[in-house]
This record gives C-alpha cells, sequence and structure tokens, in this order.
C-alpha cells in the first residue's frame, strides 16, 4: 500500500481491513469491546499518548497517519500484560509490535526518537551480538545528525562518567560474542525465513 | 412399551426459589412431588441476599409465601441435607438413589435454640461466607425452613455434644443419627441445582484474598443483611470503620475468555443496588462503578436511571486492569477510564467484585446424569431429548429471580408432560 502524504486525508475506510489482513493478530482486532484492561493494566500506560485501546478504535476507525505516529507503538515494553489480561483473547502485544514493524517499512519511524532507539540497539546487536552502552547511545545521538550528536554527548557526559566511576559503563574494546560469524550466520538465515514466509503469504 | 406402571412422581433437585417453585407449581396442578436440598434448609441463594432488585424489597417475603403453600400441601415431600447420587431409567421410570447426612435432630425440633448454648464450639458460618462463626447447634438462618437446628459433624463424638443433648428438653438431639442412602421411583426430575460464585482467586489481578477489603458481590449482600455479620452495617472488613470509598467492579470473571466467557446477567443490577446499600447507610459515602456495558434491559432501566441520578455514584466506563495492596492494606483499583482516557489508581475503603454465576453441578465431579450440558456446563436438555429430564433457574443459564421463577413453571410443565406421556404410553391411564 502507497503511503498517502496528505495528512489532511484522516479516515482512511481501508485501514482497519488492511491491518486485519497483514498485521500479526490484526484479525483478531473486531473484537474488542474497548473495556480498556489493556490500557489499564500497561505499567507504562501514562506514558502513551493513546494506548493500545484507543490504538485499536482508530484503526477500526481508519485513522491511519495518527496509528503510524502513535508513541505507542514505541513505548511497549513486551511485557505482555495486556494480552493475558484481553477478555476477548486478543494478542494486544503482538498488533502493536506488528503496527510497529509496519510503521518502520513504510517509513513513519524515521522520525520518532522511540524508533531511532530501536534501530541502534539492533545495529549493536547484529554487529556484536551484544548491546554496547557507548556505542548504542553514540549511534541514537549521531542519528539527529552530527552537531546534534555532539550536544546530546556533551549534555550526557556527566552521567556517563559517573557510570564509569560506579563500574556501571564498560570501558575498552566494546563486548562481542565469540563467533560473531555464527551470529552473522543465524541472522541472514532468520532473515531468509522471514522473506521466504511473506512472500509464501504467510502471516507477516 | 409396556413396562408396568409409570411412575407420576416428580424429582426437584434443589430448594433454592426455582426448585420450590417447580415443586409448588406441580403439586398445586395434583402431582406428588418430592423436593431435595443438600443444605439444611430451602431458599438457596435468594435467602442469603439483603434485598432483591429493583424493588429493594426483602426476599424474606417471597420465600414465606412459598414455605406456606409447601407447608399446607400434602402432595410435596421436602428431604433436606440430601444429594442424588445416580439416576438412571427414563421418563415415567427413573430410579433415583439419594443419600443424606445426618442432622443429628429429629423433627421434635422447636427451635428455642437451648442446644446452642450448650456448647462453646464455633464453626464456620456458611450462611454468612465463613465471615464469622455460630455456636456448633445451630439454626441455618433465622427464616429457614424446617425451623430445626443442626449439629456440626465436628462436635460430634465429643462431651459437647453430650451437653448439646442434654440442654434439649424436647428429646430432639439425636446423636445416633446416620449417613442414608434410599431409592426413589421418579417420573421425571426437575434439576435446580442452582449456582455457585466463580472462584475470585482466580481473577489473580484483583487480588482477592490478599486483602480482607477486597470482597465478592455475595459477601456484599451479607454485609447489608440485618442478620450478617456485622447486623446490616457496612464496615469494612479490615477494621471495622464504615466502608465510605466503595468501588463496585463489574464483570470480575465474566465476559472474560480466560474466566467464564458468558454474561452472567444478574451483576450489573446487583452491584447498582449494592451502591444504594451503601448510600443509605452514609450521607457522605462515594460508591464508584467499574463497568464494561451496564446491562439494564427493559423495566430495570429504571432502576439504572434511579442509581445514576445519585451524583455521589459514578459510572466510570472501564474494566479495571488490576488491584493493587498499598502497605497498610488499603485496595487501590487501577485502570484506564476509556471515556477521558484518564490512567488511574485510586484507593478505597472497600471493593466489590461482582463475580458471575457458575453452574453448581459443574464442578461436581461425582454428579448424577442430568441431560444434556451446554459448552459452560449449564443443563440445557434438548426438546425431545430425554424428556423426563429438565432443569430451572440458573442450573440452565445465569437468570435473575424473577426470570429464574418463570423457568421454573416452566419446567413444572415440561415434567408433567413428560409424565403423562409415559404413563399413557405404558397403558395405565385412559
Amino acid at each position: 500500500m502507497a503511503v498517502s502524504s496528505d495528512t489532511s486525508q484522516k479516515y482512511d475506510l481501508g485501514f482497519a481491513r488492511w491491518v486485519y489482513q497483514n498485521v500479526k493478530g490484526g484479525d483478531k482486532l473486531s473484537m474488542c469491546m474497548q473495556c480498556g484492561a489493556c490500557s489499564g493494566s500497561c505499567p507504562i500506560g501514562t506514558e502513551m499518548d493513546h494506548g493500545p485501546r484507543k490504538l485499536i478504535m482508530m484503526v477500526r476507525a481508519g485513522m491511519k497517519e495518527a496509528v503510524f505516529q502513535s508513541n505507542t507503538l514505541w513505548n511497549c515494553t513486551s511485557c505482555y500484560r495486556c494480552t493475558v489480561r484481553c477478555p476477548r483473547g486478543i494478542p494486544v502485544t503482538h498488533v502493536v509490535q506488528g503496527l510497529a514493524a509496519k510503521a518502520v517499512a513504510l517509513g513513519y519511524a524515521s522520525e520518532v526518537d522511540t524508533a531511532r532507539f530501536a534501530h541502534s540497539f539492533w545495529w549493536s546487536v547484529t554487529h556484536f551480538g551484544r548491546t554496547d552502552e557507548r556505542l548504542v547511545t553514540a549511534k541514537y545521538y549521531f542519528s539527529f545528525g552530527f552537531i546534534a550528536g555532539i550536544k546530546k554527548s556533551l549534555d550526557n557526559l556527566k552521567i556517563a562518567l559517573g557510570m564509569v566511576m560506579k563500574g556501571r559503563m564498560h570501558v575498552g574494546l566494546p563486548h562481542k560474542v565469540s563467533d560473531n560469524k555464527g551470529l552473522r550466520a543465524i541472522l541472514e538465515k532468520a532473515t531468509e525465513i522471514e522473506m521466504r514466509d511473506k512472500q509464501g503469504g504467510a502471516e507477516s | 412399551m409396556n413396562q408396568g406402571p409409570a411412575s407420576q412422581t416428580i424429582l426437584v433437585v434443589g430448594g433454592g426459589i426455582a426448585g420450590i417453585t417447580a415443586a409448588v407449581e406441580a403439586a398445586e396442578t395434583g402431582y406428588e412431588v418430592i423436593l431435595l436440598e443438600q443444605s439444611p434448609a430451602l431458599g438457596g441463594r435468594v435467602s442469603a441476599f439483603s434485598r432483591y432488585f429493583p424493588k429493594l424489597c426483602h426476599p424474606t417475603c417471597g420465600l414465606e409465601i412459598n414455605y406456606q403453600r409447601i407447608r399446607k400441601n400434602p402432595r410435596i415431600k421436602v428431604i433436606t441435607m440430601a444429594k442424588v447420587e445416580s439416576l438412571s431409567g427414563q421418563a415415567g421410570d427413573y430410579t433415583v438413589l439419594v443419600k443424606t447426612k445426618p442432622r443429628y435432630v429429629n423433627e421434635k425440633c422447636t427451635a428455642c435454640g437451648d442446644c446452642a448454648k450448650a456448647t462453646d464450639v464455633r464453626v464456620s458460618n456458611s450462611f454468612n461466607y465463613g465471615m464469622d462463626k455460630v455456636s456448633a447447634a445451630y439454626l441455618p438462618h433465622e427464616h429457614a425452613y424446617p425451623q430445626k437446628f443442626v449439629i456440626a459433624p465436628e462436635v460430634i463424638d465429643t462431651p459437647d455434644a453430650d451437653n448439646i443433648k442434654a440442654a434439649c428438653k424436647y428429646g430432639a438431639v439425636d446423636l445416633d443419627d446416620t449417613e442414608s442412602v434410599f431409592e426413589l421411583k421418579i417420573g421425571a426430575v426437575i434439576w435446580a441445582t442452582g449456582w455457585k460464585p466463580y472462584d475470585a482467586t482466580k481473577i489473580t489481578p484483583y487480588s482477592y484474598g490478599a486483602s480482607p477489603d477486597i470482597i465478592n458481590n455475595l459477601e456484599m449482600e451479607r454485609l447489608a443483611a440485618h442478620d450478617g455479620p456485622t447486623g446490616g452495617k457496612i464496615l469494612r472488613p479490615s477494621n471495622g470503620e464504615p466502608a465510605k470509598r466503595v468501588a463496585l467492579i463489574q464483570c470480575a470473571g465474566s465476559r472474560d475468555t480466560n474466566h467464564l466467557p458468558y454474561c452472567s446477567r444478574i451483576c450489573c443490577l446487583g452491584s447498582m443496588k449494592h451502591a444504594v446499600y451503601v448510600r443509605e447507610q452514609y450521607t457522605d459515602a462515594v460508591v464508584d462503578i467499574y463497568y464494561i456495558d451496564i446491562r439494564a434491559h427493559d423495566r430495570l432501566e429504571a432502576f439504572y436511571r434511579r442509581v445514576s441520578a445519585d451524583p455521589q455514584v459514578n459510572f466510570i466506563k472501564s474494566k479495571p486492569g488490576h488491584v493493587e495492596i498499598e502497605e497498610d492494606g488499603t485496595p487501590v483499583v487501577c485502570g484506564e477510564d476509556t471515556i477521558s482516557r484518564e490512567v488511574y489508581a485510586r484507593s478505597y475503603d472497600l471493593v466489590v467484585l461482582a463475580l458471575g454465576m457458575e453452574p453448581s453441578a459443574l464442578t461436581d465431579t461425582d454428579a448424577p446424569h442430568m441431560g444434556s450440558r451446554d459448552d459452560y456446563g449449564f443443563i440445557v436438555p434438548l426438546p425431545g431429548d430425554e424428556p423426563g429430564l429438565s432443569s430451572a433457574g440458573v442450573a440452565g443459564g445465569p437468570l435473575d429471580v424473577s426470570m429464574s421463577v418463570q423457568s421454573a413453571t416452566a419446567a413444572a410443565l415440561s415434567a408433567i408432560q413428560a409424565v403423562r406421556k409415559a404413563t399413557a404410553q405404558s397403558g395405565a391411564l385412559e
């Protein structure tokens, strides 16, 4: 589906159906009765602009732009409380994460801070098999541009030094898994399987 | 089809409002009826309610009228403390095995109460759902029918039992009473086995059991009842202080695929009634009702309008996520208000979980054959499936009291039709 840059079009009447068919667990969204158990159970619900319940309603209402721009997609910590407690058996966590994946694929995520962070995190994992605090933060800060990166780094220098002093931040070469080549091979295989499943029409 | 004369006797299993109604209706039509009740007194769940919705009258009134009808009708035989062990046969020719537990008190009992004073042993009071204790020689409750005491098995074979026996002026205490098993020849059976509340401890996020101030809707009825553990005052079980900030949580375990997938129909009205109980007692009380939808159909909507007109009763459209417990034991209800999008955490004096109805016979592993059941365990014999078996009241599905009474009348008619048809086929009639 093409991305519409026309934000004046607030309701995309085909959006709900598209989500039902293309987002993992989306086919269960029609079961939602808007009880609020998911948003009320969310440990960081107060940090979300909409929360899962409202997000589901927005999907059904066809508010495509607002859904993909929502921070709810990115603040989810995958604790699965919503999924466990949903009285209608909706895999809420999967839906939220599925929408986040679609937001990346459709180019909505580049402007979202949490998405930038997730991207930096993934970069560290794929390159080293580990997350290195310094590299993840640096990658994240500099994703805002060179000058912004320097500024953000300086702003947080005190915290970083404090962490080093307390032994909470590693100094020296980045941690690595011993078999980095093997990790690469695993990730390549996983990507290959994912692509094959997508082409085979399996749930994305 | 000639198998000898068919039985026209109708067996009603369960002496709650539905069973009583079915028994009285069938007997007043001219049929012999045996009414079995597993507890020591009739009345079932209804007798433990403080008041009915929507008129807020006392259940004792309706029950008393029915007890009079039973007392005056020689065709009804009431057997308490009895359970059906097994059932076999077909319409017009069922063989039912019944087992009774000993009451240790015979028909000479005048309910004078001298026996209760003869012992210091206290046992959990099941009528008040274990919220208080009663003497080991007890009347099940003040409106018990039959008005006969019961002696708890805990004191049998102890010196207290002899003291109880010695205290009785009428020779009504029979310590040699034993369990008995006997057979009945029955034409048709009406299952009026009723319901039990869903086990609240299974709804772990709602912390039932973690604080004494989180109770269920049936316990709330007892708190409000004049013969309940607090004499009718709605007090916090933790410290006995008045409960003035009260949260009523709807659909606790109902309409939930993790628990009971169906709506129990009565809880919305029941909780609105609880709001009235609280507001009648305390002018400064605030009651918050957390709900998914308010299901007050037809004329019951007038009750909803009446309760929602009270500015100190708040209807909050939200299924709470969980109930947390503060360090001092205060329950805190957490969730999202789906209208305002506010994520709240509010503390209360008392949290009442509106538990749904589960069929009583569901988890009874040695239950006899009762006819067809639906996916949830309610007994809904299909027409023509087994004409001699029918169900009345909540045994067949969630119903309120008035609908239970209607279903009981319908069940009485099915049973009458079944025995008449069986009798005609056996050639004993005409």
